[in-house]
């Protein structure tokens, strides 16, 4: 199979054009000429992108399951939850599947991504052979489920919004909530970054330089 | 590129090429560090907030609840319950709390914990916010420097907190009464502190109370205050009526304590923190003046002492110097007879001046306080069982003089008390009273008075003869010269009924015609009125021709 790399041809990631990439210098990039966007084979520095939006949603991800995410008043008791104890409170209460669908959403989800990105770079850094059309797939799952894990934050946005009845039920924010949202983000922009074509790069190791991908 | 290229591709655009900007690998990994700094930074923060982590045992969780109740100091959060456990082995339970950092010195060694609970007592309610907010742990934030991580917990607020300025004193008692934690303490019936513990000794014989007096009233306790049981009421009847004492009203029903000096007696220094001090019974046993002085005294009586117990008092020349500590009857195996042994205390300062100068004396003639007592025995001193009222049958021992007594016995010491001889009483008084009340029969003057009666019957019967004589005969004249009246009157009478009363007399004649003729000039009178009446003109123009009056 030849690929468009072997016939130095790229397509501009702003407008689809497709370019014979020539006559580039060793210290020049190329730009499309139509649509002024820069052109590359491969999305730039993609794997490291990944990683450090990885490291930075693993970072994140554990003050935002450690602290309050939401506090609610309902006279007279008073809660201060954490993801968990939310989960666990559902749990106690008999709403197993809203359990399960708050657990599965913010902690099983992002954790599972970060998994699936970091088994991907590493796939690829290696140019694993291994099933390239499974391991595409588990990408575009990825992208599509990696939207619902904001599923909290819209909850505790919402709550916090719509429930404000004095001195008898409120519902606010905690300081979970940031980091929260900056594991889905991250994960979310992390996804963005992998270059999905890297998988099918194998094999072709001997074939234009490293600077050529880029 | 050695492999055949289709020529169209030559067609392709090519791009245009920009010099590259070689600078810094890539802006990207600011954001992981970005997201290490702010983790870390919230790690930090959580670290550098939590404070301490203490075990609390308390008998009862009741209203606790894991992640909701607090701990308040002051009714300030300082801290979350992260645990409630069973102690193993022990019927307690074991809350584990977290403090707030800032809350770190709560963990004082004499810190003291509880759980506030709604509570209703006499004394009043407290804890009301609890029963909308939930129990909560209370803390009183201890003085010491130690830090400690494991509490018993009170299972009531402690009555007095370290925060509160003032002193501490210790009150012994024989008895409690009604007091307990939390009861106050007046001063001139203001209540100026209040009772902060109270336990039994460790021997159980007395209470121990610890009061609190806050400042600036613990200046007023000084080393010459009297402490006394200020609880219910006290009432009292003499000579001058009912008296009813009592601090408050809440100490009718709580109990409480008071404090005062006596008259006379200096005001003294404060007291220092942790002075001890003795609880009177009442007002009256604490205003009196201490009894420094006591002489232990046995008495043997062999005769029954109904009546007699414990406090019974002791009379000397009409005062009360004493009583009566114990009783017990013993029997003796030779006379085969029951005795009654009596231990006493007489307190000899008061017999006042008679006292100082009984002392005198002893000084002057170089006696001990025991060899005066003998001499005072030997003079004829003697205790002797009376009755103080026939009627209720109070007993009270008296010592009293019996010059020629029977029983001349020496004074001895027996188990350190003083024994006094006794003389037999009880029945011998009674019957003192009954000749007293004969020789008082005695001495009504029975043949004067005799004599008088008969004087006086003389004379009222030579007065009765004199009547008889000369009274009698003028009266029975009088009585006929009343009947001739009687006839007189009754003849008058019956002229006057026929010339008056009889419908043909004269009299009644003329007047009835007089009757008519004014009946007549009435009835005129009235139609002359209706007249006027109608036609107020003719007053004026006189009467209208043709019109009649009616």
């Amino acid at each position: 199979m030849i690929r468009g790399v072997d016939l130095q041809l790229a397509s501009c990631h702003g407008c689809d054009l497709v370019i014979r990439m020539r006559g580039i210098g060793r210290d020049a990039s190329a730009v499309c000429p139509r649509c002024d966007a820069p052109v590359r084979f491969r999305k730039r520095n993609a794997r490291s992108h990944v990683l450090a939006l990885g490291v930075a949603a693993a970072a994140l991800y554990f003050p935002a399951n450690a602290l309050t995410i939401m506090y609610t008043e309902q006279f007279p008791e008073r809660r201060a939850d954490t993801i968990l104890s939310g989960v666990k409170f559902l749990w106690d209460r008999g709403s197993w599947a809203l359990a399960a669908i708050v657990f599965t959403a913010s902690i099983l989800v992002p954790v599972l991504k970060l998994g699936a990105l970091g088994f991907l770079v590493i796939s690829t850094t290696r140019h694993w052979a291994w099933r390239p059309r499974a391991r595409t797939r588990l990408y575009r799952v990825l992208e599509v489920i990696g939207h619902w894990s904001m599923l909290d934050v819209f909850v505790v946005a919402l709550l916090a919004a719509v429930v404000q009845l004095g001195q008898f039920a409120r519902v606010s924010p905690g300081p979970a909530v940031l980091p929260f949202a900056g594991v889905v983000i991250l994960t979310m922009l992390a996804s963005a970054s992998f270059d999905a074509r890297a998988i099918w790069d194998q094999g072709w190791d001997r074939g234009p330089g490293r600077g050529a991908y880029e | 590129m050695s492999e055949p290229v289709d020529p169209r591709l030559e067609d392709l655009p090519v791009p245009v090429t920009r010099r590259r900007k070689r600078g810094w690998p890539s802006a990207v990994w600011i954001v992981p560090v970005l997201a290490v700094v702010a983790a870390g930074t919230l790690a930090i923060r959580a670290y550098l907030e939590a404070g301490p982590t203490i075990e609390i045992t308390f008998d009862s969780a009741e209203g606790l609840e894991v992640g909701q109740s607090d701990v308040r100091y002051k009714n300030v959060p300082v801290g979350k319950i992260s645990s409630i456990e069973l102690v193993p082995d022990q019927p307690q339970i074991l809350v584990t709390v977290k403090l707030q950092r800032g809350a770190a010195s709560l963990a004082a060694k004499d810190s003291r914990f509880w759980v506030e609970r709604p509570r209703i007592g006499v004394g009043g309610v407290s804890g009301v916010s609890t029963l909308l907010s939930g129990a909560y742990i209370g803390v009183d934030r201890g003085t010491s420097n130690e830090r400690v991580d494991r509490f018993v917990g009170l299972e009531k607020p402690p009555g007095v907190t370290h925060d509160q300025v003032g002193r501490r004193f210790r009150i012994t008692a024989d008895d409690a009464g009604s007091l307990g934690v939390q009861s106050p303490v007046y001063l001139r019936r203001q209540q100026v502190g209040l009772i902060s513990e109270l336990a039994l000794t460790p021997d159980g014989k007395r209470v121990d109370i610890e009061v609190f007096i806050s400042s600036p009233y613990d200046r007023d306790v000084t080393d010459t205050a009297v402490f006394w049981n200020a609880s219910g009421l006290d009432v009292s009847i003499d000579a001058s009526g009912l008296h009813l004492d009592t601090q408050s009203l809440a100490t009718v029903v709580a109990g409480g304590i008071a404090f005062g000096f006596r008259d006379g007696d200096p005001p003294g220094h404060p007291a220092a923190d942790g002075a001890e001090f003795n609880l009177f019974e009442d007002r009256g046993h604490a205003m009196a003046r201490p009894d420094r002085t006591r002489l232990p005294l046995a008495m043997r009586f062999h005769e029954p002492l109904r009546g007699v117990g414990p406090g019974t008092p002791i009379d000397f020349e009409g005062l009360r110097i004493g009583q009566i500590d114990t009783l017990n009857l013993g029997y003796d195996a030779i006379r085969h007879e029951f005795f009654s042994d009596v231990d006493a205390t007489v307190y000899p300062e008061r017999l006042g001046a008679a006292y100082a100068a009984l002392v005198d004396e002893g000084k002057r003639r170089d006696r001990t306080g025991p060899q005066m007592l003998q001499a005072l025995v030997a003079r004829g001193l003697r205790a002797q069982l009376r009755s103080a009222s026939l009627i209720t049958g109070q007993l009270f021992i008296a010592l009293r003089w019996f010059p020629n007594a029977r029983s001349p016995a020496p004074v001895v010491e027996r188990d350190g008390a003083w024994v006094v001889p006794t003389e037999p009483g009880g029945t011998d008084q009674i019957q003192d009273q009954v000749e007293s009340i004969v020789a008082k029969i005695d001495k009504i003057p029975f043949d004067a008075i005799g004599s008088d009666t008969r004087d006086a019957m003389h004379a009222a019967t030579s007065l009765l003869g004199h009547l008889d004589r000369e009274v009698v005969p003028t009266a029975q004249q009088l009585v006929g010269q009343a009947g001739a009246a009687m006839t007189a009157l009754r003849d008058s009478l019956g002229a006057l009924r026929d010339n008056v009363a009889a419908p043909d007399s004269a009299i009644q004649q003329t007047a009835r015609s007089t009757l008519e003729q004014l009946e007549f000039a009435a009835r005129s009178l009235r139609g002359l009125a209706d007249y006027l009446q109608h036609h107020p003109e003719s007053i004026l123009r006189g009467r209208a021709s043709g019109s009649e009056p009616r």
